[in-house]
């Protein structure tokens, strides 16, 4: 699986597993708009860590939280690049 | 098997529910800066068919060394279902005589290294869907001691820690919970005065002292299944000391 399936896929379990209702995916969506709050996020990086082995966020330079869907797979697909 | 991480847990009160926790089919590791004789001929009880207690040596107040602490945990060890914060230190003395480095160094050990480590392994419970948290706190942390305010304030601390965290991390299945013990017979309280513990007996309304095994069940209860719907509480063990 590619880093963009990955987070796709683990955005759909995310969502059956905490009931929410998410919008079409797709690259511009802004995060806020996606139906997940920052406890689902919070638990999509947890998952993501597990299954990439990457945590952009825990970096040592402060990184600002991706404002949409596109920005948050390129973050992760520019870590797995590194 | 569900793995437990306990601090503090190579004698004392946190041997105590390590071993307990081993009792009531749990796989424990243990962290302290050293470990014990006690541990040790734990270990050779627990471990005699398959490894059931181990013991990982680090310095809790090594505040930045927490996060490669839980990636070595979770590379060794898979997914950690439960944290029992246990590690603490007790100093006392008149406020106004203390040193602020002393000061800082308590607050230091008792609450920023449980906050900081409850921040790395909660990642594991969040991905494997569930969770335990305890907290260790005491019961001088809601009724005051005079000599033990900053080590007062850092038990209080993880009372409010508790109940915030298990607002948050509720609906992924997490609970986070607190245990209030009384003065126990542990090397924290050597030094006082054995007329002194009798006083603590006699004004209690069991007319003893709490023990080890007594908190240590309590932790286990909130541990297991049977605590599934209890979270955010402070579980007061202390034999009827402050009712
Ligand atoms: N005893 C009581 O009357 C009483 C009453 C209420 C609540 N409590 C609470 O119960 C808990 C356990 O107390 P206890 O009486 O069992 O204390 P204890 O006998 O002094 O044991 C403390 C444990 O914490 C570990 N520890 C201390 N500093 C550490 C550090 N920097 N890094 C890693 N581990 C460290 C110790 O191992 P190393 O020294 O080898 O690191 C030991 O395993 C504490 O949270 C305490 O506040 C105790």
């Amino acid at each position: 699986m590619t880093v963009r399936s990955t987070i796709l896929s683990e955005i759909y379990k995310i969502a059956v597993a905490q009931k929410r209702d998410i919008s079409t995916l797709h690259d511009d969506l802004p995060l806020m708009d996606s139906g997940f709050d920052s406890l689902c996020f919070a638990v999509l990086v947890a998952h993501l860590e597990d299954d990439l082995g990457l945590d952009p966020f825990s970096s040592a330079e402060e990184i600002e939280f991706p404002v949409t869907l596109g920005d948050f797979i390129a973050l992760y697909e520019n870590a797995a690049r590194t | 098997m569900y793995k437990i991480v306990v601090t503090g847990g190579s004698r004392g009160l946190g041997l105590g529910i390590a071993v307990r926790l081993v009792e009531a089919g749990y796989e424990v590791i243990a962290i302290a800066r050293k470990s014990t004789k006690e541990l040790v001929a734990a270990q050779e009880v627990a471990n005699r068919d398959t490894p059931r207690l181990h013991f990982r040596a680090f310095d809790l107040s090594d505040i930045d060394g927490i996060a490669a602490l839980v990636k070595q945990l979770r590379a060794e060890f898979g997914k950690v279902y439960g944290l029992v914060n246990n590690a603490a230190v007790g100093t006392s003395g008149i406020l106004s005589n203390a040193r602020v480095e002393q000061i800082q160094s308590q607050i230091q050990l008792n609450t920023v290294s449980p906050i900081v480590l409850s921040k790395f392994l909660l990642r594991s419970m969040m991905a494997g869907g569930g969770g335990r948290i305890v907290n260790v706190s005491s019961i001088v942390g809601f009724t005051g001691y005079s000599g033990l305010s900053v080590y007062s304030a850092t038990k209080a601390a993880m009372i409010g820690f508790t109940k915030s965290l298990a607002r948050e991390v509720g609906q992924l299945g997490i609970t986070v919970n607190s245990v209030a013990p009384g003065f126990l017979d542990t090397e924290m309280t050597s030094e006082m005065e054995q007329s002194h513990k009798d006083t603590i007996a006699r004004r209690s309304a069991l007319r003893r002292m709490p023990e080890v095994i007594d908190v240590a069940n309590a932790v286990e209860f909130l541990m297991g299944e049977k605590a599934r719907n209890i979270t955010g509480i402070v579980l007061t063990v202390d034999a009827g000391n402050t009712v």
